[in-house]
């Protein structure tokens, strides 16, 4: 997003207060930029330009698209580290909790997100199995791993997730 | 106890200051070339003088050695110059005759008069032996006893002047309060709602604005100002000037109708000029006293002789054309400064377009919008077109923290910034954007970082940078920003429909003359000067006239009460016994001689 200006004109001024309007992003607000989210991130240490305090800012100045659309805010690890270390008791990871929903509703899931929501459905697994693990399993005498395909679509249909769908 | 024939016994004390001095000056070459100086008798050194043990080697030596004058080279007298008399005086040393010299701003780090270690010799050396000299002609005459008046002369009206007014007038002190505007109150009065705790600014100042007007101690002396001053403590001469009001203030009943009939307009200056007043006029409702004053500059009847309209209506006959101003003569015996301050006049920072651009205006101009009692009845509408904004930016340290303008903070301006946002967004305009420009906010005080963060609670966005400057959009008569905060990392273009402005806090014009009325001095940025920062906050150079409130340095509230209690206290403690003991003596140089 360098050399880009930024014109207040342009954004959306109640974007803060869509996310702060859930219970868990409610303190959002509060934040006054200290980083020690980021400081702790480790996925920051990985992307630098993956960056807590920077996406609050932005939440705040209302940049909306910007913040939606961007790849970073499905980086997260689910750490909680950001929580545990911030002074105005904002939960960044519930933070991007809501935006991550709020993203997916208006079609800016990653399409890899998307696919594999599809596959949990079909197989109700998250990750394939490979055909060595099913022999090694065999061999060891453990219960094989079927995945329980129709209760998982039953349960993602009754969340919704079935209709996300992907930025493509 | 020393005369003109007593042999003259001088002893001096190098003090070590640990190694504030020591360190930055070779005392022993310091200590061989004082001991070569005339009438010095005795010569010692001490780690710390003002220590305990210190004090107790110098009341040994000076018994030991009969020594009957005493020098201490160490700090600055003002510190403890009367730590060390009071030491001599247990040893028999009239206090006259102990002297404190400052060696140590040569050497101590942090000073700015600070020197290498060969000039410290030097100049040390230097003022050891005019101390010497000084202490060797010096001749006391016995101390002379004064009655002091128990009157105190308050200059300025405001939180702090009434407050110091009701702590003294309490105490039994007749207190002529002088207020330069018709109305006392000062600032406060104006600014509808006061933090942390966001009570009714006049519903918790008028208890004590009323309680000053009606109190038997009180004289307030509104539309006044000090024009002479003389004397000392205990017995100073005062001369006030009295403007006319032309208005007889016992028969007026303040009821207003003179007001409403009243053809001619003028700018009013208790709404930041943003409304008009008639030419006779209340300042504001709860003003005290509750009386009509007429501007002749805008009276008709003065500028062309004609209307009288008032006159005619006044059902009491109250109105005076005939008033003069008057002279009081006063004598006091103490003398508190409460002066307070001024909102620097932010149009000379160009770049920020005020007086060019309608709709960037001042804090002070933001509170008596918003204020019920103001002049859009509290609604915030914006100058230009009586719009309600949908955006306001606001831009903090306009003329502080500056160098070009006022290099110090301020102190109050985040704050009462935060306190505005928390009006428009919970009562007045919740639905408007506000953007809050910072270098950094300083909320320091007891609440104030909890009222900081109730303010983030509300929505707002703090950008963490100051604007270069802002161009008007000039068919909108919008107001655009160009602002870059690292946490953002582009440069940002805020777009608002009112800009409102934190300006610092100057002194208020007119405190130069008034400094020089008084013979006390002004500090480098022109508020009042008192004699140490850190132990003597209220004090001045002239003993009898102490300061307190914004006239000090710019401060809220709390801190300006606080000063009030103190400096009410010191002309207390001055002043209770009804007599002091004024220390006289005599140096002798060659011809002149020089009293203090
Ligand atoms: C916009 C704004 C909002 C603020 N909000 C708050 C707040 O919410 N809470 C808070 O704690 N503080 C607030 N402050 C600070 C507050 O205004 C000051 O702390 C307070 O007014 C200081 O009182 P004072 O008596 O020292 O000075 P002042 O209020 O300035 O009173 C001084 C008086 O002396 C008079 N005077 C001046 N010169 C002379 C003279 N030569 N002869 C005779 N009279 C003279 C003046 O006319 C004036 O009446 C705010 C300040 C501003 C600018
Ligand atoms: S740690 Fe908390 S307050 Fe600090 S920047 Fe992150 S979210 Fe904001
Ligand atoms: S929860 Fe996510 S955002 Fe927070 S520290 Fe962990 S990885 Fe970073
Ligand atoms: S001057 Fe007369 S008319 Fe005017 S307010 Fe006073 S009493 Fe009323
Ligand atoms: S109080 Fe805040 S706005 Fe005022 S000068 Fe200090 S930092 Fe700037």
């Amino acid at each position: 997003m360098s050399n880009k200006i930024i014109r207040t004109a342009e954004l959306d001024p109640n974007f803060k207060f869509e996310v702060t309007a859930h219970e868990s992003a409610r303190d959002l607000n509060y934040c006054f930029a200290c980083g020690s989210c980021s400081a702790g991130c480790p996925i920051h240490e990985v992307f630098p330009d993956y960056n807590p305090r920077k996406l609050a800012k932005m939440i705040k100045l209302g940049l909306r698209k910007e913040v939606l659309s961007s790849d970073y805010i499905w980086y997260c690890a689910t750490c909680r580290t950001c929580e545990q270390r911030c002074p105005q008791k904002v939960s960044f990871f519930n933070v991007l909790n809501v935006l991550k929903n709020i993203a997916a509703k208006e079609g800016y899931a990653p399409t890899a997100w998307v696919e594999q929501t599809k596959q949990v459905m079909q197989t109700g697994i998250v990750f394939p199995i490979e055909e060595t693990c099913v022999k090694k399993r065999e061999q060891l005498s453990l219960p094989s791993l079927k995945g329980e395909g129709k209760k998982a679509k039953k349960l993602i249909e009754t969340t919704g997730l079935d209709e996300i769908e992907s930025r493509g | 106890m020393s005369d003109r024939k007593e042999e003259k016994r001088i002893g001096v004390i190098l003090c070590h200051c640990g190694k504030n001095i020591a360190g930055g000056v070779d005392i022993e070459s310091l200590h061989k070339a004082v001991e070569k100086m005339e009438g010095v008798v005795f010569i010692a050194e001490n780690r710390f003088s003002c220590s305990e043990e210190g004090q107790a080697t110098i009341q040994q030596l000076i018994k030991e050695n009969k020594l009957n004058r005493f020098i201490v080279a160490a700090c600055d007298p003002t510190l403890h110059l009367a730590t060390f008399q009071r030491c001599g005086e247990k040893a028999g040393l009239n206090p006259a005759f102990m002297d404190l010299i400052d060696i140590r701003k040569w050497t101590m780090h942090g000073s700015p008069v600070k020197v290498d270690s060969k000039q410290a010799l030097e100049n040390s050396k230097e003022l050891i032996k005019r101390a010497v000299k000084r202490i060797r002609l010096k001749r006391i005459i016995p101390k002379i006893a004064v009655k002091t008046e128990p009157s105190v002369l308050i200059i300025g009206g405001g939180i702090a002047g009434v407050e110091a007014s009701l702590e003294l007038a309490d105490k039994g002190y007749k207190v002529f309060l002088v207020e330069r505007l018709p109305t006392i109150g000062g600032k406060m009065a104006l600014l509808y709602k006061i933090f942390p705790t966001n009570d009714c600014a006049p519903c918790i100042l008028a208890p004590k604005t009323a309680y000053a007007n009606a109190h038997a101690n009180i004289t307030p002396l509104t539309n006044s100002e000090v024009m002479e001053v003389q004397g000392y403590i205990g017995n100073f001469r005062v001369k006030i000037l009295q403007k006319p009001r032309y208005i007889e203030e016992k028969k007026c009943t303040g009821c207003g109708i003179c007001i409403e009939k009243c053809p001619s307009k003028a700018p009013n200056e208790y709404a930041a000029g943003m409304g008009e007043r008639k030419a006779i006029y209340i300042p504001y409702p709860q003003a005290i006293p509750l009386k009509a004053i007429i501007d002749a500059e805008h009276c008709l009847y003065f500028q062309k002789n004609v209307c009288r309209i008032c006159e005619k209506v006044c059902p009491t006959g109250a109105i005076d054309f005939e008033q003069k101003p008057k002279m009081i003569e006063l004598k006091v015996g103490a003398i508190i400064v409460a002066t307070g301050f001024e909102e620097y006049d932010p149009s000379e920072k160009t770049e920020y377009g005020y007086g060019r651009y309608g709709n960037v205006i001042t804090q002070f101009q933001l509170a008596r919008l918003l204020d019920i009692d103001g002049p859009t009845k509290g609604k915030l509408l914006r100058p230009t077109d009586g719009k309600e904004p949908k955006s306001i930016a606001m831009i903090q340290c306009v003329g502080s923290r500056d160098e070009s303008t006022n290099p110090y903070c301020s102190g109050v301006c985040c704050m009462y910034a935060l306190k505005h946002i928390q009006i428009i967004k919970e009562m007045v305009l919740p639905t408007a954007e506000i953007y809050f420009c910072h270098i950094d906010v300083r909320a320091v005080g007891k609440g104030y970082e909890e009222y900081y963060r109730r303010t983030r609670g509300l929505g707002v966005v703090f950008l963490h940078g100051r604007p270069s400057e802002i161009i008007e959009n000039p068919e909108t008569r919008n107001l655009i920003l160009k602002v870059e905060d690292p946490d953002i990392g582009e440069r940002t273009e805020l777009e608002a429909d009112l800009v409102v402005l934190s300006c610092a806090m100057v002194p208020p014009h007119g405190t130069k003359q008034l400094s020089e009325l008084l013979h006390i001095e002004l500090d480098e940025n022109g508020f009042y000067k008192e004699v140490h920062p850190k132990l003597q906050p209220v004090e001045t150079s002239a003993r009898g006239i102490y300061i307190c409130g914004c006239a000090q340095w710019p401060k809220d509230i709390p801190h300006a009460i606080v000063q009030a209690k103190a400096a009410a206290s010191c002309v207390d403690s001055e002043l209770r016994k009804g007599e002091i003991k004024l220390p006289e003596f005599i140096v002798k140089t060659g011809k002149n001689k020089l009293r203090g």
